[in-house]
């Protein structure tokens, strides 16, 4: 943003969605696996803030209907919950991590059509260690970046994990370069 | 001048206050290099000086103005909601995280702090932490993001720097230009060089406001857009004024030392030209016109 940019306010203020490196995630999560074992969860959920105009309901709840829909083919199941910072959460579960990307990506896109695509805040994919800790990965849809989040304990994290899971996946999964970007998500309903 | 233009509420109290210390402040500058013109120092050497202690200005009143406020900074621990709040308002607006701190008072206020957007400090007061409900709260901690994310904090400084610079340049014009015809008659006497650039700087001064005020409707704007909700922060704006209105802050004693300095009463008269702040209606009235754009889908973000 240029200086006279921002003396008049500038034009542009939110970016819409980063180019989308989110499928990055229907390769990496193989190497996570089999060299790391980090292994799914069988759950991915997208965050985004709900608006209270007409339409953005009626999106909403034709978008739970595709899913419910491809769902049935893919054996993928949805629930939706609003969380206590009044985001709301469609959570997909299935074990196949390639349908959950899928899924995730119709939400987003789905969201994107109505013209509601800078509502979207996030993407998370629950995984767990081979010492059952669990491990999540958020896409960042406004960067298109991912990041590794390690909850440890009541609003701790453990940032030697989360540094060392950047370390062994970087290359495979674009990774957020700012560290002070990598915001956490307490209280993920996955 | 870090506080002026990011203080959230428009609380007569504590804005004359502000708008008092940054008039005088700037004042000081003008008076200051008036001295040195009178006392013969040279023109770089008076820049260099008033140049050295905009940027010591810069980087010491974000720290000095959380001081006077009595906030501290808090932790994830200290305050959960106020940070994961803040941290997802962050993510929508692409923003890296502030330093988050509370101030512990009952006046409800929200400024946001810093030069950069990597050194910002947003704060809170208890005060209106307790009177909004989370979505009113979100709407104005956007607000202030929206400074942060405008660099805000840092236009200001320079503004009120070059008012200063504006004046000081009209000073050596004065000198060159009408002191010029020998030493029969004395020249532009030191009191007229200080009148004349006063003149120069309470112009700037309010051209300044101006700007601050029209920086309040843009970060207005782009709260409206990373909450997606106008009317929360329209809400949490009604509640403000009316709390304002309802309780006066104002320590009696402040308010009769302000208005001596002024001329008219400081909330009626001089609230117009001089507020940092536009009045509350028009900003309520500004969120209303982009929530019926947001209800009909013409809100964008262009």
């Amino acid at each position: 943003m240029g200086f006279l940019d921002s003396i008049m306010g500038g034009k542009k203020k939110l970016k819409g969605p980063a180019p989308d490196r989110l499928f990055a995630m229907s390769t990496a999560y193989v190497t996570l696996g089999t060299s790391h074992g980090i292994q799914t969860k069988g759950a991915a959920g997208i965050v985004f803030q709900p608006l209270a105009t007409a339409d953005f309901e009626s999106i909403a709840a034709e978008m739970e209907e595709i899913l419910h829909g491809t769902g049935a083919d893919t054996g993928t199941t949805i629930t939706t919950t609003d969380d206590e910072h009044g985001y709301r959460w469609m959570v997909l579960h299935d074990d196949d991590i390639e349908d959950l990307v899928v899924g995730v990506n119709a939400v987003s896109d789905a969201l994107a059509v109505g013209g509601y695509g800078d509502r979207v805040l996030a993407a998370v994919f629950a995984f767990g260690d081979s010492k059952g800790r669990p491990v999540y990965f958020i896409y960042n849809y406004k960067r298109g970046f991912w990041y590794p989040f390690v909850p440890a304990g009541k609003l701790q994290r453990d940032g030697e994990r989360e540094l060392q899971i950047k370390a062994i996946i970087d290359g495979e999964l674009p990774i957020e370069a700012e560290l002070e970007r990598w915001f956490p998500l307490w209280g993920t309903p996955i | 001048m870090a506080v002026t233009k990011t203080s959230f509420a428009r609380d007569p109290g504590l804005q004359s206050r502000m708008i008092l210390t940054l008039f005088l402040l700037g004042a000081l500058y003008v008076a200051f290099a008036a001295v040195l013109i009178g006392a013969g120092v040279k023109g770089p050497v008076i820049l260099l000086i008033c140049g050295g202690l905009a940027l010591l200005q810069l980087t010491t009143s974000d720290k000095l103005a959380l001081h006077a406020m009595g906030a501290r900074e808090v932790t994830p621990q200290e305050a959960p909601e106020l940070h994961a709040m803040i941290e997802r308002l962050c993510i929508q607006a692409d923003l890296p995280k502030p330093k988050i701190a509370v101030a512990q008072t009952n006046m409800p206020n929200a400024f946001a702090l810093g030069r950069s957007q990597k050194s910002a400090t947003v704060c809170a007061t208890t005060g209106i932490m307790n009177m909004l409900s989370p979505a009113e709260l979100e709407g104005v901690m956007a607000h202030e993001l929206a400074h942060v994310k405008n660099r805000d904090v840092m236009i200001m400084t320079i503004a009120s720097f070059f008012a200063s610079v504006a004046a000081m340049i009209l000073q050596f014009g004065f000198l060159f230009g009408g002191g010029g015809h020998g030493d029969d008659d004395d020249g532009p006497g030191m009191f007229a060089i200080i009148i004349m650039s006063l003149v120069v700087y309470v112009v700037s001064f309010v051209l300044m406001m101006a700007l601050s005020r029209y920086r309040e409707f843009v970060a207005d704007r782009g709260a409206a857009l990373v909450t997606g909700r106008p009317s929360a922060l329209a809400s949490a704006l009604r509640k403000i004024s009316s709390g304002m209105d309802r309780l006066p802050q104002q320590d009696l004693r402040v308010a009769n030392e302000l208005s001596a300095f002024f001329i008219a009463s400081p909330k009626k008269v001089v609230a117009g030209i001089f507020a940092t702040h536009p009045p509350m209606e028009q900003r309520i009235e500004k969120l209303m016109q982009y929530e019926r754009q947001l209800q009909t889908g013409t809100l964008a973000a262009a």
